[in-house]
């Protein structure tokens, strides 16, 4: 439905509106094409006016509608008309409607009033992180910092997640801005990074970047770089963070793994309690171990190989210096089988210590609770992202802390070639937002290339303060 | 006339005209202001074009007058919103901007309303209270429409010939109490199946009810089947959420049932050596139907997919547990391998009439599968075959066009 250019008349409309091929939803399909077409007002207007005289009222939904082309248009003066009449026809209006009023506000010079329909907004529900979001923004472009923060810290009290547009808007619009109070919020924000290991994406690195370099008297220098695999940065020499847990949080981490992954609702779901039983024995009499295997995963590298050759070569090449293996497996790797050469298994024996579980149980389990327990220096291999054994950690923060133990632990095993296997190995360091008070670095993703949500960024921006 | 025109045309400009059209004075101003002002325009200014004459902001006068009684209500209101009426009105604001909520609300859904822990359980809480009543509303449509037609119907002329039979026609009743002279024939020669009812905890309120409705709907045709099951519920609780759910299907019926109900588990009323617990987790396959065994079927309605919750059950007892071979008889589609317990009580049924598993395995949703395997020994011998030979590498490229040439073979057959 192409939506007319001028405004018509009424005569216009009812013949446009009964060629139509059903002519009670008329009206609507007509304005959403509007807005869709981003129509001139006019010609909306003129469709309100023949609705209006035809029927001598206007549905809510046609208001919400042309209120959404009026925000479109940035029409200040109309929004505030249709607000108006709105707010005369009903006590309340819904989530849509005042999300609308709010943004096309909050763009004009109008904003404060934006932030009168936020506090309605409130007595009546909770306002979406969009609606801060516009309120924020204009505050903030009013150079309203004081009052941008205390909105910002109004959602994080209500649990609503800021989005990285927010955090950017406040670094855009403090650039240049001096003041004790205006700088500790906005590490606050970078903290608050931190906690929760977001990664800024690209632009936003700069508006940081342009925000140190503005303070006044700060003296201030960022560069962007590469952080080396043994953790320092070259620009600043700086030795970043290393990837451990402290002994709080690895006993934490600990307990919640046997508690919510093994135990879980029910022991039974992923093993049984005598088998736990038997493998806390066993791990216990064997500790500590260098490197946990999760053999059934190892052994699905090449599928052109044997299971049994795949983990032989897998072995061998973790054998290397007299590091103690620990390679977990099920009861049938056990029974001779195509797949699963006695001869090799034996051989096998030899060099690492091996675990079989039941058929029906959860070897991942066992691999976490075997690393945990050798300690911090312990590796485990595995190609498996264990997001299913995240998910049943009951909060976040411990699903942050069994995400950094990961990139600090895991190794990967990947094939080059035929025969070979090559280790790609755990972070030493920990690619977090970290400060030392005179430096700080930031890990940042390219737009385009980390899109998953293992990925970690390997671009780095370093902040570092120069007297 | 001319200073009448002029009258009229004043009058269609101001703001009189919206007011009037409020009071139900439009159908007699309209069809003589409009000839009116057409003539005018030729008379007098027949170069001015239809924009320019139009009001664009007409609406707005229109949309503010005779509204002045509500705004004196609205002062008074605007405190207590977060109260019932606050949230009715709330979804009486969403219901005008298009949402799917229901037109009517209980009070007891609405506490249920407010009591959603997030946004998103909201919106699905109302969506599921609209379509039901958008679907109640359809059945009371039909009914009317079919209550009118038996109307027309009894109005013309009946043909006045009964029939002579040698039955009186009591269908209904005679069969229900042939059914139940089977069902209570079955309680006491009948192989047992059990339904396992611990797992309310596992589920919510929700889910509960729909499992009740499942079990219903399973009792219902194992009663009407040729050689019922004798029904256990174990594990079942009185005054547990089951419990309230089946009184509001069964009522009076409740008592009545030809089935047996006890909060003994299975293992305490039968030898554990004859159980057999079904579930989709199980590792072992079920090859036949075992008449001599009993078989245990979870009342679990698991919409969130809880992997392994009844065989961490089943494994706790230490009893056999067993899936359908669904894999072996299907060219699976998509889709939870789990079945209602409907699906699963007439597969049982026709398991142990006849055996066979590909009428069993028609009551399986067609949406879930491609088709019926046809010969299932052969065909995976012959790819395992072919993936033994590709993995010895011998003659590599052969094999593989020989492999893709047998399934595009395999695909044509289907």
């Amino acid at each position: 439905l192409q939506p007319p250019e001028k405004p018509l008349q009424a005569e216009e409309w009812n013949r446009l509106r009964e060629s139509f091929q059903s002519p009670e939803i008329f009206e609507e399909v007509m304005l959403n094409s509007m807005v869709k077409c981003n129509s001139p007002i006019d010609v909306a207007k003129s469709l309100l006016t023949h609705v209006a005289k035809s029927n001598g009222d206007i549905a809510y939904t046609l208001l919400v509608k042309y209120l959404a082309l009026c925000v479109q248009h940035g029409q200040t003066s109309e929004i505030h008309d249709v607000y108006d009449i709105m707010k005369m026809r009903f006590k309340i209006l819904d989530s849509g409607a005042y999300n609308l009023v709010i943004r096309g506000l909050s763009n004009s010079d109008q904003w404060r009033m934006a932030l009168t329909v936020l506090e309605e907004v409130k007595k009546i529900m909770n306002p979406s992180r969009t609606n801060y979001e516009s309120c924020i923004r204009a505050a903030s472009r009013h150079q309203e910092m004081n009052l941008a923060f205390e909105l910002y810290h109004e959602m994080l009290a209500k649990d609503l997640v800021p989005t990285l547009d927010i955090l950017q808007a406040l670094f855009d619009f403090s650039r240049g801005l001096k003041g004790a109070e205006l700088q500790k919020e906005l590490f606050g924000i970078l903290l608050y990074l931190r906690e929760n290991q977001i990664y800024p994406h690209k632009t936003f690195m700069w508006s940081i970047k342009l925000w140190f370099e503005s303070i006044p008297g700060g003296n201030w220098r960022g560069h962007l770089t590469n952080i080396k695999d043994s953790g320092q940065c070259p620009v600043c020499n700086h030795q970043l963070e290393d990837s451990d847990l402290t002994e709080e949080e690895y006993n934490n981490l600990r307990e919640r793994i046997i508690k919510d992954v093994i135990h879980g609702t029910d022991t039974f779901r992923k093993t049984s309690p005598q088998e736990f039983e038997t493998f806390q024995t066993f791990v216990e009499n064997r500790l500590p171990f260098d490197i946990v295997i999760d053999g059934l995963n190892v052994s699905h590298i090449k599928p052109r190989k044997l299971q049994c050759e795949n983990l032989f070569d897998a072995v061998n090449c973790l054998a290397k210096k007299n590091a103690r293996l620990l390679v977990l497996g099920r009861k049938h790797m056990l029974i001779n089988s195509s797949n699963w050469k006695r001869e090799i298994m034996r051989e096998m024996q030899n060099k690492a210590e091996f675990f079989f579980a039941e058929n029906i149980s959860e070897d991942d389990a066992f691999l976490l609770y075997a690393t945990l327990q050798s300690g911090k220096h312990c590796k485990f291999v595995t190609r498996d992202f264990l997001r299913d054994h995240k998910a049943c950690l009951s909060d976040s923060v411990t699903r942050h802390l069994f995400r950094k133990w990961q990139r600090g632990h895991q190794i990967v095993l990947k094939k080059i070639l035929l025969s070979v296997f090559i280790q790609q190995p755990a972070f030493c360091y920990d690619v977090v937002v970290q400060t030392t008070g005179d430096t700080w670095h930031i890990p940042y993703k390219d737009a385009f290339e980390e899109k998953y949500s293992y990925q970690i960024p390997r671009k780095w921006l370093c902040i570092q303060q120069k007297w | 006339m001319q200073s009448a025109n002029m009258l009229l045309k004043k009058i269609l400009r101001s703001s009189v005209l919206p007011f009037a059209t409020q009071h139900g004075m439009k159908k007699d101003l309209f069809p003589l202001s409009r000839t009116l002002s057409l003539s005018l325009c030729l008379k007098q200014d027949s170069s001015c074009s239809p924009s320019e004459k139009l009001d664009l902001d007409a609406w707005k006068k229109v949309m503010k007058s005779g509204l002045q009684e509500e705004v004196g209500e609205k002062v008074s209101e605007s405190k207590e919103l977060s109260t019932l009426a606050g949230a009715r009105e709330i979804l009486e604001m969403w219901r005008r901007a298009g949402r799917s909520v229901p037109e009517n609300i209980s009070e007891e859904q609405l506490k249920t309303f407010m009591e959603c822990p997030s946004k998103s359980a909201k919106k699905k809480y109302l969506k599921f209270l609209h379509l039901k009543e958008l679907y109640k509303k359809n059945d009371k449509r039909k009914m009317e429409e079919k209550r009118k037609r038996l109307e027309t119907k009894e109005q013309a002329p009946k043909t006045d010939e009964t029939r002579r039979n040698s039955f009186v026609c009591l269908w209904s009743s005679v069969m229900d109490r042939a059914y139940n002279w089977r069902a209570a024939q079955s309680m006491i020669f009948g192989q047992p199946l059990v339904f396992d009812m611990s797992y309310e905890k596992d589920m919510s309120v929700r889910e509960v009810a729909n499992t009740v409705k499942q079990i219903v709907l399973s009792e219902g045709c194992n009663r009407r089947s040729v050689d019922p099951f004798h029904i256990h519920f174990c594990n079942f609780k009185d005054d547990s959420l089951y419990h309230k759910e089946f009184i509001k299907h069964y009522r009076d019926a409740w008592g009545k049932l030809l089935i047996t109900v006890t909060d003994q588990c299975y293992t305490e009323v039968f030898p554990k050596d004859k159980l057999i617990y079904l579930t989709a987790d199980s590792p072992k396959v079920m090859k036949t139907f075992d008449h001599n065994k009993i078989y245990i079927v979870g009342s679990m309605v698991d919409k969130s997919i809880k992997t392994g919750v009844s065989l961490a059950r089943a494994k706790r007892l230490g009893l056999e547990t067993a899936a359908l071979p669904l894999e072996k008889y299907l060219l699976w589609n998509s889709g939870a391998k789990n079945l209602t317990l409907d699906q699963m009580m007439h597969i049982l049924l026709t398991l142990k009439d006849t055996g066979d598993w590909k009428k069993a395995l028609e009551f399986v949703p067609k949406r879930k599968y491609c088709g019926f395997v046809n010969k299932p020994v052969n065909e995976l011998k012959k790819t395992l075959n072919l993936i033994n030979a590709l993995k010895l590498g011998k003659r590599q490229e052969e094999v593989r066009k020989q492999f893709v040439k047998n399934y595009s073979k395999k695909l044509l057959q289907k």
